[in-house]
């Protein structure tokens, strides 16, 4: 506070910095927001994504499906919305977080607040999701969250929250598990990056292993920022085992694929989490040597679901995706945001009401009969945990130059058969 | 061994892997602090950036590789060069000033702090967020094999460009007329300047070179730490000057000896309790502060 | 204390702004981080403004703080007020561990602040305790969670860190405090107790970064460790602080006012060139405008508190 020489110039001081004060902070914000008539004239869509930092490549190809699913129903007049039996054009409002919870934070509470936007769609995976859950229960807005599968999110007691695409990373690893029983590979090593994500799929294939008498020689946690496994993979190679499995995000499985091939390690079996969703960019970073022969969980359009019956089938999807945004390439991602707007797309047709509670309760009406090219759409009716789909184990097998993903569990799914031992 | 995440079971293999291991590592982290500790004990400024200089440093024979083909061991000489050019720039343009000012050491840190943030926002903005590597392979194929055990071979063709650097470093001090006035201007800048050395253009030139080993030690960390990427700066400066306080501030002869410490104590800490390994750089730079400040072999920095 | 009636204004005009701002503006979450960040920049104030030590690694006290708040309420169930106080002495207590640091001089205390705030990150986030904090899986206080009670307590914070400052501003501790970063030598020989002193304001800065970070932990509910360790926070708080003026009453509020509000304007559209901003302002002010912008006033007559 500052004081001029004469005091009875208080007030106006205080009023001067009473007012910086809320035109900075107003300032800040800017304010926008739908007048909400009886029709309104477009849905809005809240998202964040982000443009740089750790989580940039995969939220801004999630963001750019969820972005390609609106162009295409806008294209055709919009959404049905049974509220009001009219067709009415989607709106997403989305701002960049950086992939800064704090930052993301704000820009949440911006959109329900200041966007008054219908419905928040959350930025990709766990960490980003983290601060919207309790954002939108708070603010009774629901959240549809594409690939945010922390299983803490996941609780009765929150109506607010849908995911849409993933199945809670718990339960990832069900069917490697059961392939690696039933190849009756009792040498096991596990590797994980200690993040949620990944130590929840740890913890699963451990106690599946477990059930089926196999305890692994190896189990160890690792800091997520590792990018260097030169000394863990020299201690795992002391164990000897058969398999070798690693969960971790994106830069974990590069750095680590990378270590196999400069240590010059043979094992008979190596798993990774990423291979299955990005395969351009772990091939681009490792070399089609470094992932040859080495086993994922498959996401489409590695494999394709040929049971649809809402939205674009996966050769239509690519196809048209390509064409609209001029690129090769869809990845996994694209994908998930498509899905989430499907399921955003359906909600509204079913839902007595825009309200979050009428929105979730039409979720609750077509999970289990909705298949959309990311698989069956089945969420647990109280938590909104996905439940629908078991990822399959597939394995890279070098055909013509190019890799080609083999699914080679479940036998229902499967295109071949796995090469074991990896030559 | 029984703190939570301490790997079961011992065996002397390990600790022979990671004694080998430490060893190539160890003369690595001696080069990344060697440059950081010229700066210092010639103009007493802690250059936070040095860790910054080293993501450009390993930017540029990334994108050397990849636009143009280059070797990283071909980019070296040619980077180096325009390191050693930019360094003593900065130097004039930034130094001068500051050593005027009363309060110089205080000062110094927080731009330097500043110019690092600078460098890290930049970096994003031209190269994006994406940890970048480039394949070992560039090195030879095979790994190598060396009393029993398997290494990428990466590691011992860095510790050998590293030990390379190390040795020039020496000749240059000990047995060049720049290095004696450099090794007389760390003893005492007065003095120095008294005797008629040009303490501006050794401390130029002394910058110049930090910045060299920065960009060398920063070209091997896309091998020795697997990848880089614009935010690797903040972490690798913190490392630098944990070695080089561990040695002795202002001693090269001890950052050598620090590097080779620090590295051993990595690799056994990675072997034996991998989940702490992480903090072992910041607790070294606490304990060493606080209980020998002077480091293993060297003076006081306390005061008050 | 408060020798001037202006004092008293200031310290209760504050935090009543921040109470009754939700009602002509409602991202109350936007105006909640102000205040963390108004807190934090008192809290380096008291530190830097009135010793000289500026601490890199502040943001460790604010984790502290949001870690000691959340194990009170995940492991002692008691209520969130009562998780808050200990936050804040759970930072204090993490001051008192460190204080040795402060036989350091400056630059060594700076860098070995940050290795200490990185240390404690690794510690809490280690999956091998993850039985005590969860390690880096995260925490979640659902429970307690009520937005609208913690923005009224962090108004609260904010009221005492500026009286805080205002009664080391006007005081004899302040002066001294002032004489000692200004020239420690001569005055431990007129008197004074540097070292005590010394302490004084680290207690005070570490203390109310750690109810900072407490309250943080209660409004958002849900974090990680990274989220409450971002080094991010820091240096948000040191621009805040020197870019409004060290060593005032006024700076830090101008600095996070106008710096705060910037960066929620822009960085609702373009936030990526913040950094940038941030790192060539430190470099300008610390060179040309060390004092802040509080300095411009002062030569312009005014005097500034």
């Amino acid at each position: 506070m500052f004081m001029f020489r004469s005091r009875r110039r208080l007030p106006v001081i205080l009023a001067v910095v009473t007012a910086l004060v809320l035109v900075a902070v107003l300032a800040g914000c800017g304010t926008s927001g739908s007048t909400a008539s009886s029709v309104p004239s477009q849905i809005t869509i809240g998202t964040l994504y982000a443009q740089s930092g750790a989580f940039a490549t995969a939220s801004m190809g999630e963001y750019q499906g969820l972005q390609f699913w609106a162009n295409q129903v806008n294209k055709n007049g919009g959404v049905l919305v049974k509220a009001y039996n009219k067709k009415i054009p989607v709106k997403i409002i989305a701002y960049n977080d950086n992939s800064d919870t704090a930052t993301a934070g704000n820009l949440y509470n911006q959109l329900i607040t200041q966007n008054k936007v219908n419905m928040l769609v959350a930025d990709f995976g766990s960490v980003l999701t983290s601060v919207a859950v309790p954002i939108a229960k708070e603010h009774k807005v629901l959240l549809y969250d594409p690939t945010g599968t922390g299983a803490s999110f996941f609780t009765p007691d929150n109506p607010y929250l849908v995911l849409t695409s993933l199945p809670s990373s718990g339960i990832w690893p069900t069917s490697l598990a059961n392939f690696l029983l039933e190849k009756k590979i009792g040498k096991i090593a596990v590797v994980y990056a200690s993040n949620d994500f990944d130590q929840s799929q740890a913890k699963t294939l451990k106690s599946i292993l477990a059930g089926g008498g196999v305890t692994p020689v190896y189990y160890q946690a690792v800091p997520t920022s590792t990018k260097n496994y030169g000394v863990i993979l020299s201690d795992i190679a002391a164990k000897k085992p058969d398999a070798v499995i690693e969960f971790g995000y994106d830069t974990n499985d590069i750095a680590f694929l990378q270590g196999i091939r400069n240590g010059g390690y043979k094992f008979n079996m190596v798993f990774t989490v990423f291979p299955g969703q990005q395969l351009a960019l772990i091939d681009k970073a490792v070399g089609n040597a470094g992932v040859a022969y080495t086993y994922s969980y498959p996401t489409p359009p590695l494999f394709g679901y040929n049971n649809v019956n809402y939205g674009l089938g996966l050769n239509a999807f690519v196809k048209t995706y390509e064409a609209a945004n001029n690129v090769k390439n869809v990845n996994f991602l694209n994908i998930a945001g498509y899905t989430a707007g499907l399921v955003i797309q359906k909600s509204l047709e079913n839902a007595a009401s825009l309200k979050a509670k009428d929105l979730r309760a039409a979720v609750n009406t077509f999970s289990g009969s909705m298949n959309t090219l990311d698989g069956a759409f089945k969420i647990d009716p109280a938590t909104g945990a996905q439940e629908g789909e078991l990822l399959p184990v597939a394995q890279f097998q070098p055909s013509g130059g190019t890799l080609k993903p083999v699914i080679v569990y479940p036998a229902n799914l499967a295109t071949g058969k796995a090469v074991y031992p990896a030559p | 061994m029984n703190l939570p995440g301490a790997q079961k079971g011992w065996s002397p293999d390990m600790l022979e892997f990671s004694l080998i291991a430490g060893i190539l590592f160890g003369l690595f982290f001696a080069l990344v602090g060697m440059g950081l500790n010229l700066v210092f004990g010639v103009m007493r400024i802690v250059n936070l950036a040095h860790g910054d200089f080293m993501m450009l440093g390993a930017f540029g024979a990334f994108w050397a590789y990849n636009l143009l083909g280059w070797n990283p061991l071909v980019t070296i000489p040619v980077q180096g060069l325009a390191f050693v050019l930019a360094g003593m720039a900065l130097y004039y343009l930034l130094v001068p000033r500051l050593v005027a000012l009363k309060d110089f050491e205080m000062i110094s840190l927080v731009l330097f702090f500043g110019l690092s943030q600078t460098i890290e926002a930049l970096a994003v903005l031209a190269f994006g967020n994406n940890p970048r590597s480039i394949f070992q392979p560039v090195f030879g194929q095979a790994p190598v094999h060396f009393l029993g055990r398997t290494f990428p071979v990466a590691w011992p063709v860095s510790a050998a460009v590293s030990l390379f650097f190390l040795i020039l470093v020496y000749f240059y001090l000990y047995r060049t007329r720049a290095g004696y006035a450099t090794r007389a201007v760390m003893a005492s800048r007065d003095e120095a300047s008294a005797s008629g050395v040009n303490v501006d253009r050794i401390s130029a030139l002394t910058f110049g070179l930090g910045l060299l080993l920065a960009s060398v030690a920063g070209m091997l960390s896309l091998f020795m730490l697997g990848s880089v990427s614009p935010d690797f700066g903040g972490n690798i400066t913190i490392t630098a000057f944990a070695v080089i306080v561990f040695g002795g501030l202002g001693d090269p002869v001890g950052t050598v000896l620090g590097g080779l410490l620090y590295g051993i104590g990595l690799m056994v800490m990675e072997s034996y309790l991998s989940s702490w390994a992480n903090i072992l750089p910041y607790v070294l730079l606490l304990a060493t502060l606080l209980v020998k400040p002077g480091g293993i072999m060297g003076k006081e920095v306390r005061h008050v | 204390m408060f020798r001037k009636p202006l004092d008293l204004g200031l310290v209760v005009l504050i935090p009543v702004l921040f109470a009754l701002a939700p009602l002509a503006y409602n991202n109350q979450l936007l105006l909640f981080n102000a205040m963390v960040f108004l807190a934090l920049a008192q809290g380096i104030n008291i530190i830097y403004g009135f010793t000289g030590y500026l601490p890199f690694g502040y943001v460790g006290f604010f984790g502290a703080g949001a870690y000691g708040a959340s194990l009170t309420v995940m492991f002692l169930h008691l209520p969130a007020p009562v998780a808050v106080l200990l936050g804040g002495l759970t930072a204090l207590a993490l001051g008192l561990v460190l204080s040795p640091l402060l036989r350091l001089s400056g630059v060594y205390f700076a860098i070995a602040s940050l290795a200490a705030s990185e240390a404690v990150y690794y510690v809490i986030a280690n999956p091998g305790l993850v039985n005590i904090t969860k390690g880096p899986y995260g925490v979640s206080l659902d429970r307690v969670y009520s937005p609208e009670f913690s923005y009224l307590v962090m108004a609260v914070i904010v009221g005492l860190v500026t009286a805080v400052v205002v009664y080391l501003k006007r005081s004899h501790l302040g002066l001294s405090l002032k004489a000692v970063r200004d020239d420690p030598l001569s005055s431990e020989t007129a008197g004074i107790d540097v070292k005590r002193q010394r302490m004084l304001a680290w207690s005070w800065s570490a203390l109310f970064a750690g109810l900072t970070g407490a309250v943080f932990a209660w409004q958002i509910s849900v974090f990680y460790p990274g989220t409450v360790f971002d080094p991010s926070i820091s240096i948000f708080a040191i621009v805040f602080t020197l870019f409004g003026g060290a060593g005032t009453v006024l700076g830090p509020i101008l600095g996070t006012v106008v710096l705060y509000g910037v960066y929620n304007l822009i960085g609702i559209t373009e936030p990526q060139y913040f950094q940038l901003i941030y790192g060539v302002l430190i470099m300008v002010l610390v060179l040309f405008l060390p004092e802040g912008i509080v300095s411009l006033l002062k030569r312009g007559g005014a005097n500034v508190l």
